[in-house]
């Protein structure tokens, strides 16, 4: 997580932290912007968030706990 | 933070098209960016510029107004911060040179985040990826997540979602 490619001339520094946890949502936190097409929504959000991965949440995009059940 | 800088002179904030430099200690409360722009500079959000929350032009307009160097700005495109009109009175070239040559924002791009309808999550840009007790770097590329549950590439999407129809109500 600490270098780049050796030899690369362009060291871009990242700019959020996406993690997958297993059984669970996904969590990302930094500098993004988040945009949901369907439901007509782009923000940038100072926090981390949590998006669904189950398909199963009634709060889309975001998790609501419901993979647990 | 989003798209955020905290660098030694003060703090900037990019949209990637201009870049605002915030120096707290010259700021002498005249309020003018947050009477004209609160959707951009509102003192009670952190961090307190929203590069978002209006049209490049806007901001331009609103930090122009600034009466001292607290609020000033710069196109990313370094060609086009010279022969600035003089009208626009806090570009930095008038009010704070010393951060002509200032490259640090080179890379401060925020991460694209796309939710797509029916389908996976497309994530874009340069940010690093936990899975599985992984790390992987993803540089300036793009990876696309399901989010329906069926794929049988986890935590990567397959394009199952069709076959399975996924529901994103």
């Amino acid at each position: 997580m600490t270098s780049m490619e050796n030899g690369s001339s362009k060291k871009l520094k990242p700019q959020a932290e996406i993690e997958i946890f297993n059984k669970g949502p996904v969590r990302i936190k930094g500098n993004f912007i988040i945009r949901d097409i369907k439901r007509d929504i782009m923000e940038t959000i100072s926090e981390e968030i949590y998006l669904c991965r189950c398909g199963r949440s009634k709060s889309k995009p975001y998790c609501d706990g419901s993979h647990e059940k | 933070m989003n798209n955020v800088g905290k660098f030694s002179r003060g703090r900037k904030y990019t949209n990637g098209e201009i870049t605002v430099y915030w120096k707290p200690g010259s700021c002498i409360h005249a309020s003018f960016c947050y009477r004209e722009l609160i959707e951009v500079f509102d003192p009670s959000r952190r961090p307190w510029v929203n590069m978002y929350g209006a049209t490049t032009e806007e901001i331009i307009k609103t930090v122009d107004m600034c009466p001292t160097d607290a609020l000033t700005w710069k196109w990313n495109d370094e060609k086009r911060n010279i022969n600035i009109d003089p009208s626009h009175t806090n570009h930095i070239s008038f009010r704070r040179p010393e951060l002509i040559n200032d490259d640090t924002q080179a890379s401060a791009e925020p991460v694209s985040v796309k939710v797509m309808p029916y389908g996976p999550l497309v994530i874009n840009g340069t940010f690093t990826m936990k899975y599985d007790g992984k790390i992987k770097e993803v540089n300036e590329s793009v990876v696309s997540l399901c989010r329906c549950g069926a794929s049988n590439r986890m935590p990567f999407c397959d394009g199952n979602h069709r076959k399975t129809g996924f529901n994103d109500e």
